[in-house]
């Protein structure tokens, strides 16, 4: 026997949701109709299926692009400062999609790491994800590549299936799923699938032995690759395992806020020294960190690749580049 | 015309006339991006089709690009405007540069960001996917200031457009519908549009015409543009960008297309275009030769406070 839930109770179940004062995100439609994540006034604008990916991925409802640490007011012999408001509200996040979800439990050990990001780590315990098997995949994806699938549980408190007929199957995963959904399902006699993974188009492992052998760190294949590369970061900010920022104050003299903001390893900014000298002078050397910190160094300190196969990087890379064409190019050398 | 662009090309590499040719071509992914082709017998490589959507001119200002030598770049009719400013703005030498133009009828709505368009099926151009927006109000078909036109001229659709029946299609009527809301309404439409920007400055990247070595924005002793993806740094920052390019953006709709947020930025820039014509008789990237709009003093200036 499955559990199901109709469109319409989903949507109620939004709306008590939001009524109680949780905030809640979900996949809406843009102007020019694209699809991104945003908070929602209600459960009419939310739509769950019916595209493959939104363009912002659900990394920024637990480390947002524009966060504030504390603020200053400079006083006479003083400065006073304030502590951020800690993130105390209930999180739901619907719709995200499992690659998504995916990069979550990647990017926990690194906010707890040598630091303990409290910011980061306030905002997964309070949130709840209710993801979405997916239904298709476009050339981009490539999540079997990379150990994860449509239906990959991990991150998600909860898997809801489209079964086609205005309702889901709900597979509560975690303890916070199960609260969230409890007494609202229907049992039920149907199954939901997820569609067939992407065809794995390159070996994950072949290509980090290849990462791995410093002879190819100045191998003339980064640069050649790189070439057409604008740098411009696209690939990083849509990123949903990306996760670096640079921690900027703004405001007067007088008083103002220290905010963490995303910052991107892609753009020549990022490794500027004071001095004038930067270490990553080229974009083939901005290319080489990204792909490197995915699959090698970030591999081999915390045991998991920093990628989640969802292809957001190529699918919005006006140049055409991204994650799998370089790994693809990679394999093939 | 894709095999007379590459028979073009492996004139010029043969005959040493130029060390690259900065074209279109199939990348690893089966989608169409820059390559960079230096050897003649790899001329093949380069294609022409209705997905040949980037502006390939921003790669003219990169140094990475500017070692490969003298080059020769293949443009669409939009684009080539890119390359005339760059040269009245003396950032190029027009005279060392091959300036090929392709004919062009308008490039097809993106698919790669739509779903459903595996990069398999971008191999095949005849599927009749929309006209671009931009491309509906195109009078660039057959590009000028160009050195050598590939196509049929005759081919080419007409490059006339009353400003009356322009202001009827694509990003005009866009604009104009824009124009038409009152104040509060146009300041929601943005405000609401600005929230999604993450600040990646694609926009400014792939603008052939952002070639600032630093940018303002970048620059923080002090910070005069705040670099958060606030309302106020977005609006800031987007506001700034449209400015900086009054009287010098060609409309090629670089910007909005490379926009992940999908942000019609483009609709600022023409606004200033549009002013810059209807004010000044000044269309961007029209002629070589011409000052730059916002550099020119004019006595004849209809405004009293300039003599």
């Amino acid at each position: 026997m499955s559990q199901i839930i109709t469109l319409e109770q989903l949507k109620s179940l939004v709306d008590s949701l939001i009524k109680d004062g949780a905030k809640v995100a979900a996949p809406v439609v843009a102007e020019n109709g694209r699809s991104f994540y945003q908070y929602l006034d209600d459960s009419s604008s939310m739509l769950l299926n019916g595209f493959n990916k939104s363009f912002n991925s659900i990394k920024e409802f637990f480390f947002p692009k524009h966060e504030v640490l504390y603020q200053f007011v400079r006083q006479e012999n003083d400065v006073l400062l304030t502590d951020a408001v800690p993130f105390e509200t209930s999180q739901y996040i619907f719709g995200a999609r499992p690659c998504e979800a995916a990069a979550l439990p990647i990017l926990d050990p690194l906010f707890a790491w040598d630091y303990q990001d409290r910011f980061y780590q306030q905002r997964r315990e309070k949130t709840t994800v209710i993801s979405m098997a997916c239904l298709e995949s476009d050339s981009h994806c490539f999540c079997s590549a990379v150990g994860g699938s449509p239906e990959n549980p991990n991150g998600s408190d909860v898997m809801l299936y489209d079964l086609g007929d205005g309702s889901f199957e709900v597979r509560c995963l975690t303890e916070k799923g199960k609260q969230l959904f409890n007494g609202k399902t229907n049992a039920s006699d149907k199954t939901g699938t997820a569609c067939s993974p992407p065809i794995k188009t390159f070996d994950i492992e072949k290509i980090q032995l290849w990462l791995k052998d410093k002879d190819h760190f100045n191998d003339p294949f980064w640069e050649e690759a790189s070439l057409r590369c604008v740098g411009c970061g696209i690939c990083t900010f849509v990123c949903p395992t990306c996760h670096c920022f640079d921690i900027v104050d703004e405001g007067s003299f007088k008083k103002g806020e220290r905010v963490k903001n995303w910052d991107s390893c892609q753009s020549a900014l990022f490794t500027l020294h004071a001095s004038g000298h930067n270490p990553r002078s080229t974009q083939g050397q901005r290319q080489r960190q990204r792909i490197t910190h995915k699959f090698s160094i970030y591999p081999d300190k915390f045991g998991v690749l920093l990628c989640s196969g969802c292809g957001n990087c190529s699918r919005h890379c006006s140049a055409a580049l991204g994650v799998k064409p370089f790994l693809k190019t990679i394999e093939e050398r | 015309m894709e095999q007379q662009l590459r028979e073009t090309a492996k004139k010029l590499l043969t005959e040493k006339t130029v060390d690259v040719v900065i074209g279109y071509g199939r990348v690893e992914s089966g989608q169409i991006g820059a390559i960079f082709v230096s050897n003649p017998d790899e001329v093949e490589r380069l294609v022409w089709n209705q997905e040949c959507r980037q502006n390939l001119v921003v790669y003219l200002t990169r140094k990475e690009v500017q070692k490969l030598g003298k080059a020769a770049i293949v443009v669409k009719g939009c684009d080539a405007k890119a390359i005339v400013v760059l040269a009245n703005e003396s950032q190029i030498k027009r005279d060392e540069l091959v300036v090929i133009g392709m004919i062009c009828n308008g490039i097809i709505e993106e698919s790669q960001r739509t779903n459903g368009n595996p990069w398999a099926d971008s191999n095949d151009s005849s599927n009749k996917l929309p006209i671009y927006e931009k491309c509906e109000t195109c009078v660039e078909h057959q590009p000028k200031n160009v050195d050598i036109v590939i196509g049929d001229p005759a081919a080419a659709n007409p490059d006339t457009l009353s400003k009356a029946e322009r202001d009827q299609k694509g990003k005009y009527a866009k604009l104009a519908k824009l124009k038409a809301m009152t104040q509060e309404e146009r300041f929601a439409y943005w405000k609401k549009e600005f929230s999604r920007c993450v600040k990646c400055y694609a926009c400014r990247q792939n603008c052939p015409l952002c070639y600032c070595n630093q940018c303002v924005v970048d620059k923080n002793r002090p910070i005069r543009i705040d670099t958060s993806a606030t309302l106020k740094g977005n609006f800031a920052w987007n506001i700034l960008r449209a400015f900086h390019l009054a009287g010098r953006c060609v409309g090629c709709g670089a910007c909005s297309s490379a926009c992940p947020a999908g942000i019609d930025l483009d609709l600022l820039n023409l606004s200033l275009s549009i002013a810059a014509e209807d004010n000044f008789n000044f269309v961007s990237g029209k002629e070589l030769g011409t000052a730059p709009l916002i550099g020119t003093f004019s006595e004849n200036d209809r405004e009293d406070f300039i003599r």
